[in-house]
């Protein structure tokens, strides 16, 4: 592991509308509120289905809209929370990143590499069994594969 | 083999005289069954209006329309698929099968999981552009008819599945696994090869099922069909592929699926002993631990299945992980 890296203050929590995400960011609020020096970055992916998944460019237009809209709604409902936890407004950074992505996990270290964070936050979702044979898990994925940093995966 | 799509070129439907086209279905079907009535089709948006007799004319070559295709499984009747037709090439006698476009979204349920799926013609349309001369795949084109549906035009496979050429091999189990299996098991490798071939390119089959692959009379090669169903993957987007193989696996070692109604109705001692260990993870009235009814099944080849039990800890992420595994149990069996 790179320890530079990893000892950073930089800290990725990937979010969605899931409570597993409010619970990560709840997590992080409540240990890092009040200290300084770190930086947060509340990351949503949006997996784009594959072309013709959509009937129409303009359902596809919609769809990109309604979900564009909603991942905004919560990255800020997110950002409100660190800041009254007394997080300053230059320590939050919001990513939304929309793509045909083979695997979310990746994504999301693709984006922790690039944004060089030490750490990146996830919450379990906490699937069945079968849910996890047939789709995966993506904390669990991330947890096996992330490299150069640290991994929280809030339960 | 292309390793990229190439342009789905939309082209001008070929104007044919109804004389031509009346004298080409006497040439290749008879002259008997020339219709009287011809209808010609060069937008097949309505697909429910391409019937019988119809020609339909798709780039530079007329197709004559003979029956809706069908597809049944689990003992269910076989329901016709509509937009998928039995033709002949008006320009070369051969049988086709053309994929005309249906727009399909619906939500699958297996094993209580629920997910999004929908039929894609143009997911379709880029494996068989991707497998072209690969002979472990169905073979064809694509095009575009006149309204810009994309149409899969498929050679026909002649022969019947995977899952029925089986059936009718050995006096018993004992005997189909001596002295059957081991060919069938190299076939089957060589399927889940196939499937790499494409998970390597990043495309999923997406309705790996045992009616699915064709034994194929002309080349004695089984042939995955059928790659137009996607569904909305999550994490693993080939989880439900491998999960696919499985299933397969599970009936080629045991000649046919082996339930716990089976095993019951049989008397079967074993069936007093069973346990979540012993059965699919997603179908939990079929058995994965096959060893316990046939013990002369290798551990290796067990040990495989045993990735598809409901108390497995240890899943299969990917083709390369499950072809390990099976190199070394077919090394196995050579020895028995």
């Amino acid at each position: 592991m790179n320890s530079r890296k990893a000892n950073n203050r930089n800290i990725l929590i990937a979010v969605d509308e899931s409570e597993n995400a409010a619970r990560a960011v709840a997590y992080v609020r409540d240990l890092l509120a009040g200290l300084t020096g770190y930086h947060i970055t509340l990351i949503t992916i949006i997996p784009e289905p594959s072309e013709d998944y959509f009937i129409s460019e303009a359902e596809r237009t919609e769809w990109m809209k309604d979900k564009n809209a909603s991942a905004r709604s919560i990255l800020e409902t997110y950002r409100k929370l660190l800041i009254d936890a007394g997080f300053r407004d230059e320590e939050i950074k919001e990513v939304l990143v929309i793509k045909e992505c083979t695997s979310i996990a990746e994504c999301i270290l693709a984006e922790q590499e690039k944004l060089a964070c030490g750490t990146v936050v996830i919450g379990r979702r906490g699937i069945s069994k079968k849910e996890e044979f047939i789709f995966g898990s993506t904390s669990s994925k991330i947890l096996h594969t992330a490299r150069d940093c640290a991994v929280w995966v809030i339960e | 083999m292309g390793d990229t799509m190439e342009e789905i070129v939309q082209t001008t439907p070929k104007q044919f005289s109804r004389d031509e086209l009346k004298n080409r279905i006497a040439h290749w079907v008879g002259p008997n069954h020339v219709p009287k009535q011809l209808n010609v089709i060069t937008d097949t948006t309505d697909f429910f209006r391409v019937d019988y007799d119809d020609v339909v004319i798709l780039g530079d070559r007329p197709y004559l329309i003979r029956n809706n295709e069908r597809e049944g499984r689990f003992g269910i009747d076989e329901q016709q698929k509509f937009w998928v037709k039995r033709a002949r090439d008006l320009s070369d006698g051969s049988v086709k099968i053309i994929k005309l476009v249906f727009r399909e979204r619906f939500q699958s349920r297996v094993g209580g999981i629920v997910f999004d799926c929908y039929r894609s013609p143009k997911k379709e349309a880029r494996i068989l552009d991707l497998t072209k001369g690969h002979p472990r795949f169905m073979q064809g084109f694509s095009l575009n008819d006149s309204s810009n549906n994309v149409i899969r035009i498929a050679d026909f496979i002649k022969g019947k599945t995977l899952a029925d050429t089986i059936l009718q091999f050995g006096r018993d189990h004992e005997d189909y696994f001596y002295h059957y299996f081991p060919t069938i098991f190299d076939e089957y490798i060589e399927l889940v090869e196939a499937i790499q071939f494409l998970h390597q390119r990043g495309e999923k089959h997406g309705d790996i099922r045992r009616d699915h692959v064709i034994k194929d009379e002309a080349t004695g090669n089984c042939r995955w069909i059928d790659f137009d169903f996607n569904y909305m993957h999550g994490e693993n987007m080939f989880g439900y592929d491998l999960f696919g193989l499985g299933n397969i696996l599970a009936y080629l070692v045991g000649r046919g699926d082996v339930t716990v109604q089976q095993l019951r109705d049989s008397g079967s001692p074993v069936a007093e002993r069973l346990t979540s260990y012993d059965v699919n993870i997603i179908f939990n009235n079929r058995l994965v631990n096959l060893k316990k009814v046939y013990p002369y099944v290798p551990d290796d080849l067990n040990f495989i299945l045993m990735h598809f039990s409901a108390d497995a800890d240890v899943f299969y992420d990917n083709t390369h992980q499950l072809l390990h595994d099976l190199g070394e149990a077919r090394n196995k069996l050579k020895t028995l």
